[in-house]
């Protein structure tokens, strides 16, 4: 069929992460990315950006995720970092009822600086340190069970954000929401398909700044586009090719 | 996490001006603990790009305390017009990234080389500086293109054919002018114009377009011959080095603001530590016993105290007779199609224009310019403002009447553009060239690089003749892709 051999369309989609130092930004990132996890990070060093691809049934995702360098420690994020991203993952630590403080003031933070149609999701990391063996997610049903848990439980579990509470949260923001595991990899890969999926179809190929109008931009914006590598790339890859 | 008193710094930034980003870049893959503060809550120090929000605060800061800064006499205005169509009226406040550094890159800069050689060109996006114009006050074609090579010149009519012989040699000439100092070096501290005159006979309008290009702030008895040359050549000599059509570039969303804000984050990706909103109370050395490497003690505004190896600081001293421009930056209700509009086939889409005012080029209510006057029109590509209008940056040199002259280059220019385009704001300011903040020069300056490499020597410990690793130039990271899908993960 001429369908199955016809190649997905595929775009690449910048996602920038926020959240406060410690939650475990760049480990769900190597989670997804290199399926790996390490105890103990060192406080984030090392890339500008990681790549991973996300294959949905019609179309293909590349993820540029940007880290936040450090950069979040004194409140030193620059414009750049949240130019022209299409999604973000806010991060906070279910152990840590403060971290979601923070997150709070990171989404109201895109909201203010990022591209209007962003796709944000909120995302409680460090499941593996509570009871629940397995993530709530999106699921329903369990909401309630953990409701009010302060301190030390008996169990050994350090839950000490609600999922109904961050969840109640995400949904008058209009923010995907996932409890996950970089640690046991629980809900990672769903997290970044969700976003993938998320994503409208609108806004794949070449985001706009804020204030400039979608139509017909994109094609211009290839057009003024310079190649520092050498003139013979002037035809880029990805922009015109089709 | 260690506070920031508690660790032993290599070396403490003060300011993230461009220079200052640039040598944290140049630090970043150097395993050396770098804190990077800036006392403004933003990047880029002088260099630095502005929301419309942003600017009326910037203005307020500079009224009350211009010490420090290069920057004085700061004005603001903005039309008052209930608009018809969203062109016609201001945007949201974030819409606009207005720029304190509208410079342009000339495409044979070490600069480019060296974003690339450091990796850090992918985070940016570099655009054409495509069309450049002469306003000449005529009548009939009050603005007119710049010949953009050999055959526009044979094709114009207005230039007779023993002025384009001269013009021929000229070119010839300057672009091997290293080669041929006996042509010039007699007549090196002499007038552009003058040696053009003697040397190769060119009437007055050939003197004017090729003054232009080296983008001289000053008067033209005052350009001379040894500066000349090199601009010209340059200018010459980047055209079509990244495609056809043009020989200048400026990064998208404001210019040398976005450069400062990736070679800062490039910083941070290697490890150096960002605070903004803390700047620097005073310095001092430690007194160290002679077998200890010397220390000084910072006194950040925080009220913390760091000790450091190395201390940059951002303090510039002013001297009286330091140059001083005038510059305005307007937005304007039309996207100027006219201007953009490209001659050359194959050509990126120009985002950025340059027109130059040469000297008494016109008369307003008895006002004449004494010193040429440029406007870099960046058109919405740039990021800097909405569809369908665009940001005029106007310079020149700083006099009595300098305010009034950029206003009337800016209406002459849109009146020749014939365009019913009006302008929406302003805002005027001074800026003064000190020592250790940013140049005055309309392009940016190498001299630059040289400076953040000997900072970068100094910050390793390496001596004047001892050898160093390569400068700027850092292998991929791991796990970055290169630009092809080869090597990517996948799930």
């Amino acid at each position: 069929m001429a369908e199955a051999t016809a190649p997905k369309p595929s775009s690449s989609v910048k996602l920038v992460l926020l959240g406060e130092a410690a939650v475990g930004k760049s480990s769900l990132v190597l989670r997804f990315v290199n399926n790996d996890f390490q105890e103990n990070k060192e406080p984030t060093i090392g890339a500008a950006f990681l790549t991973q691809k996300c294959n949905l049934p019609t179309r293909t995702i590349k993820f540029e995720i940007w880290d936040t360098a450090g950069q979040e420690r004194f409140a030193s994020l620059a414009p750049m970092y949240y130019r022209n991203a299409q999604s973000a993952l806010v991060v906070y630590d279910l152990t840590k009822p403060t971290s979601l403080i923070k997150a709070k003031h990171w989404v109201a933070e895109l909201q203010r600086q990022a591209s209007p149609g962003i796709v944000i999701a909120l995302v409680g990391n460090k499941l593996d340190l509570t009871n629940e063996s397995s993530g709530s997610g999106n699921a329903l049903g369990e909401d309630g069970e953990n409701d009010g848990a302060e301190g030390e439980n008996d169990d050994g579990d350090a839950r000490k954000v609600s999922t109904a509470e961050a969840k109640s949260y995400a949904e008058e923001e209009g923010l995907l929401f996932f409890e996950t595991s970089a640690k046991n990899g629980t809900n990672v890969t769903e997290v970044f398909t969700a976003i993938a999926n998320a994503i409208p179809e609108t806004s794949l190929k070449g985001a706009r700044g804020p204030g400039a109008t979608q139509s017909s931009a994109n094609r211009s914006e290839d057009q003024s586009r310079v190649n520092l590598t050498g003139p013979r790339d002037n035809a880029s890859k990805e922009g015109c090719a089709c | 996490m260690e506070s920031l008193s508690e660790t032993p710094w290599d070396a403490v930034i003060e300011g993230t001006g461009l220079q200052h980003s640039l040598l944290a870049l140049a630090l970043s893959r150097s395993d050396k603990k770098i804190l990077h503060v800036d006392a403004n809550e933003y990047y880029g120090g002088a260099e630095a790009a502005f929301s419309l929000q942003d600017v009326s605060e910037w203005v307020e800061k500079v009224k009350a305390d211009s010490n420090g800064t290069p920057f004085q006499s700061p004005t603001l205005w903005k039309a008052d017009t209930e608009a018809s169509s969203d062109s016609e009226k201001l945007s949201f406040s974030r819409a606009y990234t207005l720029t304190l550094s509208p410079q342009i890159i000339y495409t044979k800069s070490k600069l480019l080389a060296q974003l690339v050689s450091s990796k850090v060109y992918r985070q940016l996006e570099f655009q054409a500086v495509g069309n450049w114009w002469i306003y000449n006050g005529s009548l009939e074609e009050p603005l007119k293109r710049l010949p953009n090579g050999r055959e526009d010149i044979f094709h114009d009519k207005s230039i007779d054919n023993r002025a384009k012989r001269g013009l021929m040699k000229f070119l010839k000439f300057v672009v091997d002018y290293e080669n041929q100092t006996e042509v010039w070096e007699a007549h090196a501290d002499s007038s552009l114009q003058s040696f053009l005159v003697f040397q190769f006979q060119l009437p007055q309008q050939l003197q004017t377009i090729i003054s232009a290009l080296t983008l001289s702030l000053d008067t033209p008895d005052k350009t001379v011959v040894r500066w000349a040359l090199p601009r010209i050549a340059r200018h010459l000599t980047s055209i079509g080095v990244f495609g056809p059509g043009f020989g200048a570039v400026v990064p998208k969303w404001g210019g040398g603001a976005e450069i400062a804000q990736v070679a800062c984050r490039a910083g941070a990706v290697g490890g150096g530590v960002y605070v903004l909103g803390t700047g620097v109370k005073g310095s001092y050395a430690i007194e160290a016993a002679e077998t200890e490497v010397p220390k000084v003690s910072v006194a950040l505004s925080n009220d913390e105290t760091v000790t450091t190896r190395h201390y940059i600081s951002s303090k510039a001293q002013a001297s009286s007779d330091a140059k001083v421009v005038s510059k305005v930056i307007a937005v304007i209700s039309s996207p100027l199609p006219s201007i953009f509009a490209s001659s050359i086939e194959g050509s990126p889409l120009a985002a950025v224009s340059v027109v130059v005012f040469p000297p008494e080029s016109f008369t307003e209510e008895g006002l004449s310019p004494t010193h040429p006057v440029y406007i870099m029109v960046h058109s919405s590509e740039t990021g800097e403002c909405p569809a369908g209008q665009c940001v005029l940056y106007a310079t020149t040199h700083q006099s009595q009447d300098s305010q009034a002259i950029l206003t009337a280059a800016i209406s002459r220019f849109l009146k020749a553009a014939e365009d019913n385009a009006k302008l929406l704001y302003k805002l005027y300011y001074e800026q003064e060239q000190l020592p250790g903040t940013s140049s005055l020069d309309l392009a940016f300056d190498d001299q630059m690089l040289d400076d953040v490499k000997a900072q970068w020597k100094t910050v390793l410990g390496y001596g004047d003749t001892e050898e160093h690793p390569a400068f700027m130039d850092f292998p991929d990271r791991e796990g970055i892709s290169p630009d092809d899908d080869d090597n990517d993960n996948d799930y």
